[in-house]
């Protein structure tokens, strides 16, 4: 096992992955940009540096920092978390160099699966169905002419993409020219790769996706799926659950399948997400996610397995120790994504200081937050603060246990979307679990 | 049993400072009698504008306790009151230094008594003499600008982290004396912080054909700057040494950050005064450390 662990990240996940590496005996350093010098990760870590100013890429993005500080504080490993570095295969490299265990797969399989386009590519080789869609366009014209092929309307989508960010859809060819500067800009700006491709609009699919964990000696299970359907029109995920409801018994088997199939076929190690849209019967790989991804506590209370805590072990050389077979998901979790955004200004990230700090507790519930009274969200980074996680033996319990969650959640001095949160819960389509990608699209829910 | 008379130096610069000294104030008194305690003092880092400031302030115990024990309870209250373990770089909830036992000269691993910062920090020494005036002596020996950079509590500009070292009060003196020794009918101070315009009573009639006079700005308040690390690494001294008080003429290498086998150098640059030297040879720096305040010509 690991002596020391540089979490590269900030926010709930760097508290996430602290607890993780406090519970295995491994001790922590943190980083941090000068405005979260009060945050709770870098009181929590055994040490923290400060690697730059607020902007992510002076600071969160700063590779030389990062990497120096892990050698000056001695660390033998670097956790990456979501987001920042967790799918720059360069920065793995670069870690692997300098004597660091990147907590993540092979660097080579990063850049493989993290290059969206050569993914899609990849996992058809391995017989699993995938969006009709194009490699790496070089300008709106090509993209117009693959966009007539295939028929709008397409999503244009960042190869280094994730998080809806550098995502556009476009609905004929007048808009090309505009959507493709625009995710071009925000592709670069957001992953300093600007690098876009084009994949068939599938109307009203369903997101669901599958994790699977494996170690470094091939053996490889996956852990069930999650439905991410409700999604902002910026496909940000607002809820997540597992299982996925009113999933046909043969397309739930078939997505656990391809996913396996997939992520052997790759090498994967580690723990990792595939992405799939699902409209009837018919299921699309979209993209594989070579990280840690937000959502995934609903898989670990369905599983009993703490994720995190895997992903360090197997990087630490350590063997899965279970089969597939062993793996039995018991009950249901949903969880609610907490965003510091203002609902009346477009859900614009809304940055401000917390003064009064009410969570939930009781049976079922789990809280993962970076906030605490007096903290302040700098307006640099993701918006995200805090998950709350409801688990039950069956759908309708863990729903009502989420309801009664978000009613005892208190937050004052920022706007957030515990009331968008509430109001989907009361959906009829969400209580039956009926729904798809659409459903925040519709009234009365419509922002 | 034998009681001994020990000074214990209290910081913190996160969270609810003030409340955090009163806190350690109460964990210190656990550990023998509290004889008495200072005031709570507001030190500013030096020339920082963007960094937390200081609450520091300095508490006298009377304690059965030996040196090495109190030294033990002193970093239990730490990690109680917050403080991680391991050494961090930069902000603190609470920092309990032990200065003084009786007259004890200890110098072991991990002890020092008298503790070596007591002698050159006014954070140290203007709290300490407030509660022993043996100390008086000592403090008023310090520079004039590093004894001001300390003060009370709520005596400063509230929110405002107190800038350079000249406070308020000193500006508005030097406004006066020189408004005095001039016939300007206004006079404007801008500073890229705050602004403040002083008009004489009467009539401005004839004003407008006066060339307007200027004073510089050094005169108001000298200019002193923080050289900062601008990345992560190991932090080199120059040979020889850059020592405080120390003129240098012109640009000054004052040493380099070394980091993924590349040296930067840290330069004075230009010409300047060294105020003051927190940079420690062979000591990792973090991005943003302050490492020497330089008063500029």
């Amino acid at each position: 096992m690991f002596r020391k662990v540089l979490i590269a990240n900030r926010g709930e996940i760097a508290l996430r992955i602290n607890r993780a590496c406090q519970e295995l005996g491994v001790a922590t350093v943190a980083i941090f940009s000068e405005p979260d010098r009060d945050s709770l990760h870098v009181r929590q870590a055994d040490e923290a540096f400060c690697v730059g100013p607020g902007p992510a890429g002076r600071s969160y993005l700063n590779i030389p920092n990062i990497i120096s500080t892990a050698l000056i504080t001695r660390c033998d490993a670097i956790h990456p978390g979501y987001g920042f570095l967790a799918e720059n295969a360069r920065f793995a490299e670069i870690c692997t160099d300098h004597g660091l265990t990147f907590i993540g797969p092979k660097p080579s399989v990063i850049a493989l699966m993290g290059d969206k386009a050569t993914a899609k590519r990849v996992v058809s080789e391995a017989g699993v169905a995938t969006t009709p869609g194009s490699d790496v366009l070089d300008s709106p014209e090509e993209a117009q002419a693959v966009a007539a092929a295939i028929g709008y309307p397409v999503l244009l989508k960042a190869t280094a993409g994730g998080g809806g960010r550098g995502m556009r859809v476009v609905r004929d060819a007048s808009e090309m020219p505009r959507a493709f500067a625009g995710a071009t800009a925000e592709a670069e700006a957001s992953f300093k790769d600007g690098r876009v491709y084009i994949e068939k609009l599938i109307t009203a699919p369903r997101h669901i996706e599958v994790q699977v964990l494996g170690d470094e000696f091939g053996n490889l299970v996956h852990l069930g799926e999650r439905d991410c359907s409700v999604q902002k029109p910026s496909h940000q995920k607002v809820i997540e659950e597992t299982p996925a409801p009113n999933l046909a018994e043969r397309t739930r088997s078939a997505l656990h399948e391809m996913a396996r199939r997939a992520s052997r076929y790759v090498g994967y190690s580690n723990a990792g997400t595939l992405e799939f849209l699902v409209a009837g019967d018919d299921v699309y790989f979209m993209e594989m996610n070579t990280r840690i991804q937000v959502e995934h506590p609903v898989t670990e209370m369905v599983y009993n397995i703490d994720l995190v805590k895997e992903q360090i072990r197997i990087a630490a050389g350590e063997p899965l120790g279970y089969a597939q077979s062993d793996l039995v998901a018991r009950g249901h979790a949903i969880e609610c994504r907490i965003n510091a955004e203002d609902p009346q200004n477009h859900f614009a990230p809304a940055a401000g200081t917390v003064s009064k700090l009410v969570f939930p507790g009781g049976p079922g519930i789990r809280v993962d937050t970076h906030l605490y009274a007096g903290a302040t969200i700098p307006p640099y980074y993701d918006s995200m603060i805090a998950k709350v996680v409801a688990f039950g033996d069956t759908r309708e319990v863990a729903i009502a246990r989420m309801d009664r969650a978000l009613r005892e959640t208190l937050i004052e001095g920022v706007s957030t979307t515990i009331d968008l949160c509430l109001e989907v819960l009361e959906t009829d389509e969400f209580r039956k679990g009926r729904y798809d990608t659409e459903l925040l699209l519709k009234e009365p829910l419509h922002r | 049993m034998t009681q001994h008379r020990a000074h214990i130096g209290i910081g913190s610069n996160l969270g609810e400072r003030a409340a955090n000294v009163e806190r350690a104030f109460a964990a210190i008194a656990e550990m023998g009698t509290l004889v008495a305690k200072s005031s709570i003092y507001r030190a500013a880092p030096w020339g920082k504008t963007d960094q937390p400031w200081f609450a520091n302030a300095v508490a006298l115990l009377q304690t059965p306790l030996s040196p090495r024990e109190l030294l033990d309870a002193l970093q239990a209250a730490e990690r109680r009151l917050g403080r991680t373990p391991a050494e961090r770089w930069g902000a603190r909830v609470i920092d309990l230094d032990l200065l003084l036992y009786d007259e004890l000269d200890i110098d072991e691993e991990g002890l020092r008594v008298p503790h070596p910062r007591l002698r050159e920090r006014a954070f140290v020494l203007v709290p300490l003499a407030q509660i022993d005036t043996r100390f008086g002596a000592l403090r008023d020996a310090l520079p004039e600008a590093e004894a001001r950079s300390v003060a009370p509590l709520g005596e400063s500009a509230s929110g405002m982290p107190v800038q350079g070292t000249h406070s308020i009060a000193d500006r508005v003196r030097a406004l006066a004396q020189f408004l005095a020794g001039s016939d300007a009918v206004r006079v404007r101070i801008a500073r890229p912080s705050d602004e403040i315009e002083v008009a004489r009573r009467g009539s401005e009639a004839g004003a407008a054909s006066r060339a307007v006079d200027r004073i510089p700005a050094e005169t108001i308040a000298p200019r002193i700057d923080t050289i900062k690390a601008d990345l992560v690494g190991i932090f080199h001294s120059s040979r020889p040494a850059p020592v405080e008080g120390e003129v240098f003429e012109g640009d000054r290498e004052l040493g380099y950050i070394e980091a993924l086998g590349i040296r930067t150098p840290v330069h004075s640059m230009g010409p300047g005064r060294l105020v003051s030297n927190s940079a420690m040879d062979g000591a990792a720096v973090e991005y943003g450390q302050p490492l020497f305040a330089i008063a500029r010509p």
